[in-house]
């Protein structure tokens, strides 16, 4: 008897369910409509010169991306992502500038990056603080030391490393391959390692993390740092990307990427939410710039779009709860 | 209907009322009628249709069909201002006050009649929630913040918040769940002097006793049918009755455990203090016992419980295992050395709620699924075992476990140590809140984890629990040991002279 009354609760749940679930048909949808509707008004959008183009420059943002989610998914967040590339890439520039190695200055960066992460998430850990707040002073800290580094001044890498940023291999830019290399890292480690999973149920349920025997601490602290070390690699893509550096190259990013995260599903309760969502969150913001660019939208009115897809996206993946 | 014989006057009636959801009818063809200063209670399984119709009265659902009347008026839908107007007010189980502010203004908040303008006059406001409490014989602290206040307290609060509003039906929807049974007679004393002033109550509760007390009649729901509806002033209220109707079934209130051999003691306190100050706590575990850890709430059980597992700070003592010392200082080593923790709110600290079934079953055992990475299909094969095994109601592994009732979340929970391979099992308050029969079947578990040599500690504030499934019951009062019952002795006496302290010979 349990059993039947258990069975016919539990229709309407799951069909709500797997309306969460199809937030990424939904998003594939919005993309097709996107890119139609672009293709009409301009057909020099459905080229495949276009489309490496998008993709070349959505890569640094999707490798950030990447970093929000896998913290926002371990109920963290880390909007001192943009500014810690940006100071990546400031350090590098200024290492080859003065002379060391391009392996020596990349070493030396993504460890640098891997550090901040550490200390990010040492203090997060630590103090229990609520981790936006924590970086959000991170992120000015490290804007000043960026501003330090740079003596205010844009500095350029006179084409000594092109490599990481505008490389192509036949006719796909390298960027490309290292944004897939790193989704699908991400990718794995989510699904398939056990590392990821109980990260998951940190963001799910920390206590009940905690009372499960899992050393939250130690999950936190390196998340944070891993997450640093891919920052490393998107501010080596972006220095290599742009050729001439500024303090303030990466700001900006967080926020976007935090958008990304967003519009691909995943909430700041944490625990749930796919990387899928995000990398097609990711594809979508790329696809609305460049499809607003070739038709002509002036850039004041893509910062409208831009927050007008953020709350539309929060807003349709909240009508299940707000159903009840 | 056949009680047309009762002199008050109908205050509410419901005709033929449906109420279907998407692929299932929760309420159907329900009829219940409700007379002046009357307490008619609601009971029946989670997922019976209680709710629904608690929530159709007060406005959040639309009733398929069916008619509601009120005061001999007519209405074919309430909406949760209507519901208000008209005098329905309701009390739910969830927290729906103000945490930081005191009682007083949490009664009267959105109902602020003093000094209305713009400024509120607190002294009058006090005078009033006092004047309210003493009405009804509640002796709270009505200045204090709502937050400090304890469990029975906020739940009196919430009530005399309804009442504030002078409603004519007062719905309580398991207003004693937090509750230990001393505290019980407090509310259902405060609802016999509700009813007594006229206001008509309907009364969901899980515990039949606490029904019976004080039920002038009963309705007993099942798969949102009305199966029957008993008056106590006929035949007087029986349980075994109540809850044979509830299940559809007879059920043993006190389970009968079946007996099984119980080894060498393997599991020790020793001089547990959780403050300097309180006399230590010493006890031991055979292999495949359950001891019972009673108290009343408060006497410090669950800080017991949680600093044997690490999860408590504690003052000095140690923990042995098999004549080891392993005395965890955190969850971490506690887990390592097969010790498992079942708290009381799962929905809290058990259950990762957004994460399917079968990953919240491995998550503390993932080491037997994969080194660095997880088998994912020896995953789903495993947890479909320990969902058959423990039977557990699921659609599928990849439902979401808080779309699950009650009873089948605690088999999670417990599949969840079960799956890691724990020796020792700390259970806090295994079966509240879930129905009768999920409570049969968490006993039947227990009894065979035990025999398969699983000890169990179980912390339980329902008595036929502590009776029914304890090999042995130690006695928590103020942090210390009160009482140690084995056999005949572990009687409800016995437990209950524990609890205050009576029995002097152990001291």
């Amino acid at each position: 008897m349990l059993d039947k009354n258990e069975n016919k609760k539990t229709v309407p749940l799951s069909k709500r369910f797997g309306f969460l679930r199809n937030q990424i048909t939904y998003l594939i949808l919005v993309i097709l409509v996107v890119s139609i509707v672009a293709t009409i008004l301009n057909p020099n959008f459905l080229t495949t010169r276009n489309f490496f183009n998008v993709t070349q420059q959505i890569s640094v943002l999707g490798i950030l991306t990447m970093c929000m989610a896998l913290l926002m998914i371990s109920g963290g967040l880390d909007i001192s992502i943009g500014t810690m590339a940006g100071l990546v890439g400031m350090v590098f520039t200024r290492m080859v500038l003065s002379g060391y190695s391009i392996t020596l200055s990349v070493l030396a960066v993504v460890a640098l990056s891997t550090f901040l992460g550490f200390i990010n998430g040492v203090i997060i850990a630590k103090s229990k603080v609520t981790p936006l707040i924590i970086t959000l002073g991170m992120m000015y800290v490290f804007y000043g030391i960026a501003l330090i580094v740079s003596e205010g001044r844009p500095h350029s890498l006179g084409g000594s490393f092109e490599f990481l940023g505008r490389a192509k291999i036949g006719p796909i830019p390298f960027t490309i391959i290292v944004y897939l290399l790193i989704f699908a890292f991400a990718y794995l480690l989510r699904r398939y390692s056990k590392y990821g999973r109980r990260l998951n149920a940190i963001g799910g349920n920390v206590q009940a993390a905690f009372l499960s025997g899992i050393n939250v601490d130690m999950h936190i602290i390196s998340i944070y740092a891993l997450s640093g070390m891919i920052v490393g690699l998107a501010g080596l893509v972006l220095a290599s990307r742009l050729g001439m550096v500024r303090a303030d190259s990466g700001t900006g990013y967080e926020l976007q990427a935090l958008a990304a995260c967003i519009i691909g599903g995943i909430t700041f309760e944490g625990g749930r939410g796919s990387l899928v969502g995000a990398f097609l969150g990711v594809l979508l913001l790329g696809i609305m710039y460049n499809a607003m660019n070739i038709i002509g939208v002036s850039s004041y009115m893509q910062t409208i779009f831009l927050g007008a897809i953020i709350v539309i996206a929060t807003v349709i993946s909240n009508i299940g709860r707000m159903r009840r | 209907m056949k009680n047309n014989d009762q002199n008050g006057a109908k205050i509410l009636e419901v005709k033929d009322l449906c109420k279907d959801f998407p692929g299932v009818r929760a309420l159907s063809n329900f009829s219940f009628d409700l007379y002046k200063g009357e307490v008619h209670c609601l009971i029946g399984e989670n997922g019976a249709g209680k709710s629904t119709f608690i929530k159709i009265l007060s406005g959040f659902f639309k009733p398929t069909s069916g008619s509601i009347f009120f005061d001999e008026e007519k209405y074919s839908l309430l909406t949760p201002y209507l519901a208000r107007k008209i005098g329905i007010q309701t009390v739910y189980q969830e927290d729906i006050l103000v945490p930081q502010i005191s009682a007083a203004e949490n009664i009267f908040l959105g109902s602020e009649k003093d000094g209305q303008r713009l400024f509120i006059d607190y002294g009058k406001m006090a005078d009033r929630a006092k004047a309210l409490a003493d009405k009804l014989g509640i002796d709270i602290d009505v200045g204090e913040n709502y937050e400090r206040l304890s469990p029975p307290d906020q739940q009196f609060v919430k009530i005399l918040k309804a009442l504030a509003l002078e409603p004519k039906v007062l719905i309580l929807d398991e207003p004693t769940q937090a509750f230990n049974i001393k505290d019980i007679g407090l509310i259902t004393d405060m609802v016999k002097r509700i009813s007594a002033e006229g206001v008509s109550v309907i009364y969901i509760a899980h515990n039949l006793d606490e029904i019976i007390e004080v039920a002038g009649r009963v309705t007993v729901l099942r798969d949102g049918k009305k199966v029957n509806t008993h008056d106590s002033r006929g035949k007087p209220l029986n349980s075994g009755d109540l809850a044979k109707e509830m299940v559809g079934r007879p059920v043993n209130l006190f389970y009968r455990k079946k007996q099984h051999a119980v080894g060498d003691y393997i599991f020790e306190i020793k001089g547990l203090k959780l403050k300097p100050d309180s006399r230590a706590v010493d006890f031991r575990v055979k292999e495949g016992e359950i001891l019972g850890l009673a108290g009343l709430k408060g006497a410090g059980r669950t800080e017991i419980a949680r600093a044997i597992f690490g999860a408590h700070s504690k003052h000095e003592g140690d923990v042995f295992y098999r004549g080891q010392k392993i005395t965890p200082d955190n969850p971490i080593k506690a887990v390592k050395s097969g010790i498992a923790l079942l708290t009381e709110n799962n929905k809290v600290d058990g259950l990762f709620m957004g994460m399917p079934v079968d990953h919240n079953i491995t998550i503390v055992g993932l080491d037997n699924i994969g080194k660095l990475f997880i088998d994912l299909r020896k995953e789903k094969k495993l947890a479909l075992d320990y969902i058959e095994r423990l039977n557990i109601k699921t659609p599928s592994l990849d439902q979401e476990v808080r779309f699950l009732s009650g009873g089948n979340q605690q088999k999670v929970v417990i599949a969840k140590w079960l799956f890691k391979g724990v020796d020792i099992l700390i259970v806090d308050e295994p079966t509240h809140g879930i129905d009768v029969n999920a409570k049969v079947e968490v006993y039947e578990l227990f009894t065979e984890l035990a025999s398969s040599g699983k000890s169990i500690i179980m912390i339980s504030s329902e008595m036929p629990e502590l009776i029914s499934i304890s090999d042995r019951v130690i006695v928590i009062r103020n942090f210390e040991i009160s009482r140690t019952l084995q056999g005949d002795e572990i009687t409800e006496e016995n437990i209950l002279s524990g609890f205050m302290g009576a029995d002097k010979s152990v001291r």
